[in-house]
């Protein structure tokens, strides 16, 4: 009899578990298309707009809103689920609680975007901002697709008529989106605040590569600020490092010099 | 909390701030057409060229042209864009104001524009907090160190999707031309300046003024009219000492009650001043704020109820900025809720609403009145002044129409000469 219950119980908590990873995959999925829509929105109005942005949008917005249908009948149903252990649960509900701060942020950035494309036409491009950018954002919406390079002929293809088309559509999802956090609120009662977090306060520095741009700005900020502030280290370096190569390639230039003559 | 919950402010203040920016984004639109607006050059950063980047001078100049103003009002209104957020500074980034030279700006994106519809949330916030973090290496400056222990305190049941959805951002950011990283970088640490600006931190006392505009943000409006009383009395000893001088305006002969709506005052500026002032000073005043308002038999002693003065003296061992916060609400609400409404009925509070309504009419004695005389400038009283702008601007608008703004500039440039020539 023990076995079997073990059996029964090893079973329960594997599916349990499983559940857990692909609700864990969906909702990473989840965020990282999010993140690149916002990066694709603070693009509208600007000089950069054009119809392959809102396309991309648009193609963005529909995979949200396919990973957010898939998340909310996923945890809904296993939240529902009395026989659910309690462990278990706890990380189903800290699930729900980052589902629905993420289809918060994109309905925010849907409704600038709705907002925003109403105000600033494709059709007048004179309107669109110089904001500075000048680059699209291809590479972001590949990302967020998951695809390894957006076809840029798609976009070519687009009809014109596309602006109003889109507006009517966006609404719709706009509302969909708002049923949908509606609804969730109403089937399963999740106490946002009891729940806790696994990861630390602090995201650990990524390895990045990137300390090029951020020294672009950094080097802005500190030509203005007070020198009582310490230098960053990072770019102490990166300075220290191109001195250092100058003096090499002066000391090379003069060994050469005086060798020749 | 959804989205639902938070859309709109349609508070008093909605519709004169969205009328207002609706305008400064017309303008705004007008500034950066390429052919008739602001003339714009790129920005060189090290090996890196950014486009449109425009200065200051230049729009001051663009400005003045296009509205038929004077470099200073013009200088105004493009430090008024800036505030707002529609256009950011590339140099100096923490101060948003216009100079006059060639320092650079940029105008903002429209998604970072400045709307009453979507409301700046905490979760925005954090994010971008830990995004820099992330860039930063965990040197993030004080006042965002705070703001970010802040918000991981009271959204930590969100921390986890905080923390994933700035790697994310991060991530998502890489993919993108480094310039155009650049660009959006400054351009959300703009949005963020004018939104979370830094906390400013006074190494002084707090001019009146100044303390008037925090009680009219953070207390009922009738508080308003206990300065206004007492302005008259010491706006005298402010300009003796250059300092707020509460000691004056408590010292007035006050009932029982007025007294201890006194102290609470008198308690909740200390706590301000230990707040906002500078690091060095903290524990000395926070002992003084404990020996005069805390302690058993203090003079002032402030009545807050057992376990807030429990955990305010504990805290107090070890003293920091926001040490007095507990009992500061507690006297603030208490002062909402009881005194405050006692005082109000109160005789003197009303005498005080009645002088303030309707001063009396101040007595001169002789010396002031010779005094008075001498240092009177030799011109038209500018009521005067004003009563023969009206009366012209009555003739023209009986006359011919003509352009609105050439009159109105006429008449203002008018006006000024006034002044000089009957000087003469």
């Amino acid at each position: 009899m023990p076995l079997v219950n073990n059996k029964v119980g090893d079973d329960c908590t594997a599916s349990g578990d499983k559940a857990l990873a692909d609700g864990r995959a969906l909702v990473d999925s989840l965020i990282k298309v999010v993140a690149c829509y916002r990066h694709l929105a603070s693009c509208v109005g600007g000089c950069t707009d054009s119809l392959q942005l809102r396309d991309e949008l648009r193609q963005t917005r529909e995979k949200a809103q396919k990973l957010a249908g898939d998340i909310c009948h996923h945890l809904t149903s296993h939240l529902r689920d009395k026989s659910l252990p309690e462990e278990q649960r706890k990380e189903m509900e800290l699930l729900w609680v980052a589902f629905s701060s993420c289809l918060e942020l994109l309905h925010v950035d849907m409704c600038k975007v709705l907002n925003m494309s109403g105000i600033f036409s494709l059709a007048d491009s004179a309107t669109l901002v110089h904001t500075g950018q000048e680059g699209g954002c291809s590479e972001v919406a590949a990302r967020a697709l998951s695809l390894p390079d957006l076809n840029e002929a798609q976009a070519k293809t687009l009809p014109a008529s596309l602006e109003s088309q889109e507006r009517s559509t966006m609404e719709l999802e706009v509302n969909q989106i708002d049923r949908m956090i509606d609804d969730m609120e109403m089937k399963v009662n999740v106490l946002r605040w009891m729940v806790e977090p696994h990861g630390p306060q602090y995201a650990d520095p990524l390895s990045s590569t990137d300390s090029a741009s951020m020294a672009l700005i950094s080097v802005d900020e500190e030509q203005q600020a007070p020198r009582s502030q310490p230098l960053c280290p990072r770019s102490h370096i990166f300075v220290l490092l191109l001195l250092f190569g100058v003096f090499l390639v002066a000391a090379t230039l003069s060994v050469c010099v005086f060798l020749f003559s | 909390m959804t989205i639902k919950n938070a859309l709109r402010d349609y508070g008093q203040r909605y519709r004169p701030r969205m009328a207002c920016l609706r305008k400064a984004e017309k303008v705004l639109l007008e500034m950066q057409d390429p052919c008739a607006g602001v003339k714009s050059q790129p920005q060189r950063l090290v090996i890196t060229i950014i486009p449109h980047a425009i200065t200051g001078e230049d729009i001051i100049a663009w400005l003045a042209d296009r509205f038929q103003i004077d470099p200073q009002e013009a200088s105004s209104f493009g430090s008024m864009l800036v505030a707002l957020g529609y256009i950011y500074p590339l140099q100096d980034h923490k101060r948003l104001v216009i100079k006059p030279d060639t320092s650079l700006y940029r105008f903002q994106t429209p998604y970072f524009w400045p709307t009453q519809q979507w409301p700046v949330e905490d979760t925005d916030y954090a994010i971008y907090l830990a995004k820099r973090n992330i860039r930063k290496k965990g040197i993030l400056e004080l006042h965002e160190q705070e703001q970010y222990n802040h918000l991981h305190k009271w959204m930590n049941h969100k921390w986890d999707f905080i923390v994933m959805q700035a790697k994310e951002q991060y991530r998502a950011a890489k993919e993108r031309k480094k310039p155009d990283r650049v660009v959006f970088d400054c351009q959300e640490r703009a949005y963020w300046v004018v939104h979370r600006p830094p906390v400013r931190k006074h190494s002084q006392k707090l001019p009146l003024n100044n303390f008037v505009e925090v009680f009219e943000h953070d207390l009922p409006r009738p508080w308003h009219s206990i300065f206004i009383g007492f302005k008259s009395k010491f706006e005298l000893d402010y300009s003796k000492k250059s300092n707020f001088v509460w000691a004056s305006f408590l010292s007035e002969p006050f009932t029982c009650r007025s007294k201890i709506v006194g102290e609470n005052l008198a308690f909740w500026e200390g706590c301000e001043d230990l707040k906002w002032g500078t690091a060095v000073a903290m524990k000395e005043k926070a002992e003084q704020i404990y020996k005069t308002f805390l302690a058993r038999g203090a003079p002032r002693w402030i009545n807050i109820d057992g376990k807030t003065m429990e955990i305010t003296v504990k805290g107090l061992k070890h003293p920091h900025r926001y040490v007095l916060d507990a009992a500061q609400t507690h006297i603030y609400m208490l002062m909402k809720k009881d005194s405050y409404g006692r005082y109000l009925k109160s005789p003197v509070f009303k005498e005080t609403l009645k002088k303030a309504v309707n001063p009396e009419e101040h007595k001169f004695n002789e010396v002031q009145l010779e005094q008075n005389a001498r240092n009177r400038r030799p011109s038209l009283s500018p009521i005067i002044i004003r009563q023969q702008e009206q009366e012209q601007r009555a003739k023209m608008a009986a006359s011919a129409p003509v352009d609105i703004t050439q009159v109105m500039s006429k008449l203002s440039k008018q006006g000024k000469e006034m002044g000089p020539r009957h000087s003469k």
